[in-house]
């Protein structure tokens, strides 16, 4: 709250005393923090309107508590799950599958793409059969894998890793197959050792659908994780959603729900801000 | 010439089928030498002979028309509004700023995790799932539209100011046409992601019928032919969907040519 | 044969805000055309001579000073002025009869009629048989010349034309340069062409504007009192060329160019 109040001081005072000639560097920095204070402003509105109505609507028990509860009972619920630690250990094991799940999933899929796209006698053998498993989502081939693996920690982990891996392995074959024969030709002009084509040229050049890939993977693995926790599973996110939903206790679906939202959105997020370090300096290099 | 142009084809040809051949020998050496005895393995003809007789009886039809019937009304009904909500939103940096970062936010909810929710407020039955599925198409045709307006080139803007278009001509003759690579991507998506919501909406929204239900039911009775019968199924028409999309895409965006992007 | 605008320019000025700075980009420019003149426009890099141009289309708006034509004040844009650009800009989902119609839509004309002059024009540029492709089967001067019949299509009083030959390969350049000389006598409409290439705008102008950078001004105006078709080779040809290029003898400074202003869409975005 300070700093937004000292923002908004410095942003609108000095502008009304001096004139445009004066300080052109200080104007120009003025500008620009305007035009986010104002995108920032403008965002309210809208979800507040909404939560304005959602407050009125249980206040006046528009719907009963059980389908709407009031947003001051889903933000004292959450911090009831947090201290409790409930919240916490739930995310944790939901986390850990995500993570391990995609860890795994991406390995597989970066070596799987990484050998189709190198060597064309593997992908003759490998990519047929990939893509016809392709074909079925990964929410799909749950019941088959519940048969096989039961309901343990396996069948997480198995599933989340081939959400995670399709898209990486796929997006990881393309990339490859799809370097530039122009950047090629020139590392044949110039010699390169086939160690040094493939760091030096093809990997690099691979590089943004790669990543590509890896933030799809990710996309998939929540899904897959979730998708997992609210069928089979007694701890969680996922379970933690279909517990409170069994209960008709809406404010613990509610405060789960926000917690996967926020989750999900913090790793895609770690992610990106990955990918702007290292694409950014390899994309110079273009 | 020909010949030899064969000769690679046909070897490419058998090195692909070379794993499911391993695989299918597999399973049937697992029948034939016994083994396993676990219940759950059925030999390959088993599973042909639960496609005739579940097709036959019209089953397999009925649950596979139900599905699609909801797939189809859900992602027609979320594409539309995506388109809307896209335009609306590319059009007017206003309304980007009020509804954008919101709708954001809401978008970084992983998707079944609204399912209960849903179900909660619209019941067990196509209702829900229904509404489930029109959130599954809306996002990608959303953000897909967005994208493509925002990035109509300002050269072809200017060629239609030099022609004193009107601004309904802009939208509609400029605009639209020119963003539409991108809003098909997004239908693409849209696609994808309604048929495997489709499923996920019927094993959690388990009231009614669907090739969802029949996996479910397969999995319970540990009938597994039923459920290897399913997943085909599910694998066939998802890649009949993206052949359709495909096939529209290419005839409706053929002014591309080879290189796009050139103006 | 469509009517020729006069175009009158005076005073004319415009400074561009980049970061906070002004940019003056013209400075005082004044200039009168004659009905059914062809004005070259030469100069190097950032002498704002597209900025001129993009201020008479009406493309933008901010500026001082006066632009008349036929002795009224000219507000945003009309059909009254056609561009060409250096980019072809045709529309990629439309065939070559459709973008043609483009320049039409907004005309106040039977649709017979509409056809009859998109066909006539789609003839005018050489490029009959043509009608139903697609630009992504055309080749670039190709596309340019469907360009040039659309700008023309709904006969305006000002052509310009915006370094419209720049991305074409010279045979390309000079056998467009010939065929834009031979649609200007037929139509006998006023244009202004703006380029850096000497030799077209002496072989086409009957007047040569060489202006000077930073900020824009208006150097000199060389007369071309040659007959046409011109002769690149004549001695009277080349003697106007090198009276050009004298004024040209600095080398140019290898410089960054300045930043591009934002470009916003305020321009067409709605604004609800």
């Amino acid at each position: 709250m300070n700093t937004t109040a000292a923002r908004l001081r410095a942003a609108l005072a000095p502008a009304a005393r001096e004139p445009d000639k004066a300080r052109p560097r200080r104007a120009r920095r003025l500008r620009l923090e305007r035009a986010t204070l104002v995108r920032f402003a403008l965002s309210w509105p809208f979800p507040l309107a909404l939560l304005l109505t959602w407050y009125l609507a249980s206040a006046f028990e528009w719907l009963p508590p059980q389908i709407l509860p009031p947003p001051a009972m889903v933000v004292s619920t959450f911090v009831e799950l947090v201290q409790s630690g409930e919240l916490g250990d739930n995310l944790w094991i939901s986390l850990w599958r995500v993570l391990v799940g995609f860890a795994a999933g991406g390995a597989a899929g970066l070596a799987l793409g990484i050998a189709m796209g190198l060597s064309p006698r593997i992908r003759d053998y490998l990519y047929p059969s990939f893509r016809l498993v392709a074909q079925v989502p990964s929410v799909g081939w749950l019941p088959l894998l519940m048969m096989l693996v039961g309901i343990g920690e396996a069948l997480k982990i198995i599933l989340i890793a081939k959400a995670a891996g399709m898209p990486i392995a796929m997006n990881t074959y393309k990339g490859l197959e799809g370097v530039s024969t122009r950047f090629i030709e020139v590392a044949r002009v110039y010699r390169f050792t086939r160690w040094q084509l493939l760091t030096k040229v093809v990997l690099p050049a691979a590089f943004p659908q790669i990543w590509n890939g890896i933030r799809y993977g990710l996309t998939h693995a929540w899904l897959a994780l979730v998708a997992v926790e609210l069928l089979a599973s007694s701890e969680g996110l996922g379970f933690l959603i279909v517990y409170g939903r069994q209960l008709y206790q809406l404010d613990v679906v509610m405060a789960a729900v926000a917690v996967v939202g926020a989750f999900g959105y913090a790793l895609d997020k770690l992610l990106a801000l990955i990918e702007a370090r290292l694409l950014r300096w390899r994309r110079d290099g273009f | 010439m020909t010949t030899v142009v064969t000769t690679l084809e046909l070897r490419r040809i058998l090195r692909g089928a070379t794993l499911p051949a391993l695989l299918l020998a597999w399973w049937w050496a697992m029948f034939h030498f016994h083994w396993t005895d676990t219940v759950m393995f059925v030999p390959i003809a088993k599973v042909w002979d639960t496609a005739v007789r579940m097709s036959s009886s019209g089953q397999l039809w009925i649950s596979l028309g139900a599905s699609l019937a909801r797939d189809l009304a859900g992602f027609t009904l979320g594409s539309l509004v995506g388109l809307a909500a896209g335009t609306a939103l590319g059009l007017s940096r206003l309304l980007e700023n009020l509804v954008g970062p919101s709708l954001h936010t809401v978008k970084q909810v992983s998707l079944f995790a609204w399912i209960p929710l849903i179900s909660v407020w619209f019941g067990l039955g196509d209702t829900a799932k229904v509404v489930f599925l029109s959130l599954a198409a809306f996002f990608p045709v959303l953000l897909n539209t967005f994208e493509g307006i925002r990035s109509v080139p300002r050269e072809l803007i200017e060629v239609a100011r030099s022609f004193a278009f009107t601004r309904s001509q802009m939208l509609l003759r400029v605009v639209l046409p020119a963003a539409l690579p991108s809003i098909f991507t997004g239908i693409h998506l849209a696609l994808i992601y309604a048929w495997l919501a489709t499923l996920g909406a019927e094993y959690l929204l388990t009231s009614g019928i669907g090739i969802g239900n029949l996996l479910t039911d397969g999995r319970e009775h540990l009938w597994m032919d039923q459920v290897l019968l399913g997943v085909a199924v599910v694998g066939l028409v998802g890649f009949a969907l993206n052949l359709v999309a495909g096939a529209i895409e290419r005839h409706l965006l053929r002014w591309r040519g080879g290189s796009a992007g050139q103006y | 044969m469509a009517h020729a605008g006069t175009l009158e320019i005076s005073n004319l000025s415009k400074q561009y805000r980049v970061q906070g700075s002004t940019l003056p980009v013209l400075d005082n420019i004044s200039l009168s055309i004659r009905p059914g003149e062809f004005i070259s426009i030469v100069g190097a890099s950032g002498c704002g001579k597209s900025t001129l141009l993009r201020l008479v289309i009406g493309l933008e708006n901010d500026y001082q000073g006066e632009i008349l034509l036929d002795g009224k004040r000219i507000v945003g844009t009309s059909l009254e002025r056609g561009i060409v650009f250096q980019e072809h800009r045709l529309f990629p989902w439309l065939t070559v009869e459709q973008n043609v119609s483009l320049g039409l839509l907004n005309a106040d004309l039977p649709e017979a009629e509409k056809r009859k002059s998109v066909q006539e024009h789609i003839e005018l540029v050489g490029l009959k048989g043509f009608e139903t492709a697609h630009p992504y089967q055309l080749s670039g001067g190709m596309s340019q010349r469907v360009a040039i019949a659309r700008a023309l299509v709904n006969r305006p009083e000002v052509l310009l034309l915006d370094e419209p030959f720049g991305a074409l390969d010279a045979l390309t350049r000079n056998h467009l340069q010939q065929e834009l000389q031979r649609i200007w006598e037929q139509e006998g409409i006023t244009a202004i062409l703006v380029t850096h290439d000497v030799d077209e705008a002496v072989y086409l102008g009957d007047r040569v504007v060489i202006m000077e950078p930073r900020p824009g001004r208006i150097k000199r105006i060389v007369d071309v009192p040659l007959a046409r078709p011109r002769d690149r080779g004549s001695y009277a040809f080349a003697a106007i060329k090198d009276d050009v290029l004298a004024e040209f003898a600095d080398k140019p400074q290898a410089e960054l160019a300045p930043p591009p202003p934002a470009p916003s869409f305020s321009d067409w975005q709605f604004s609800w």
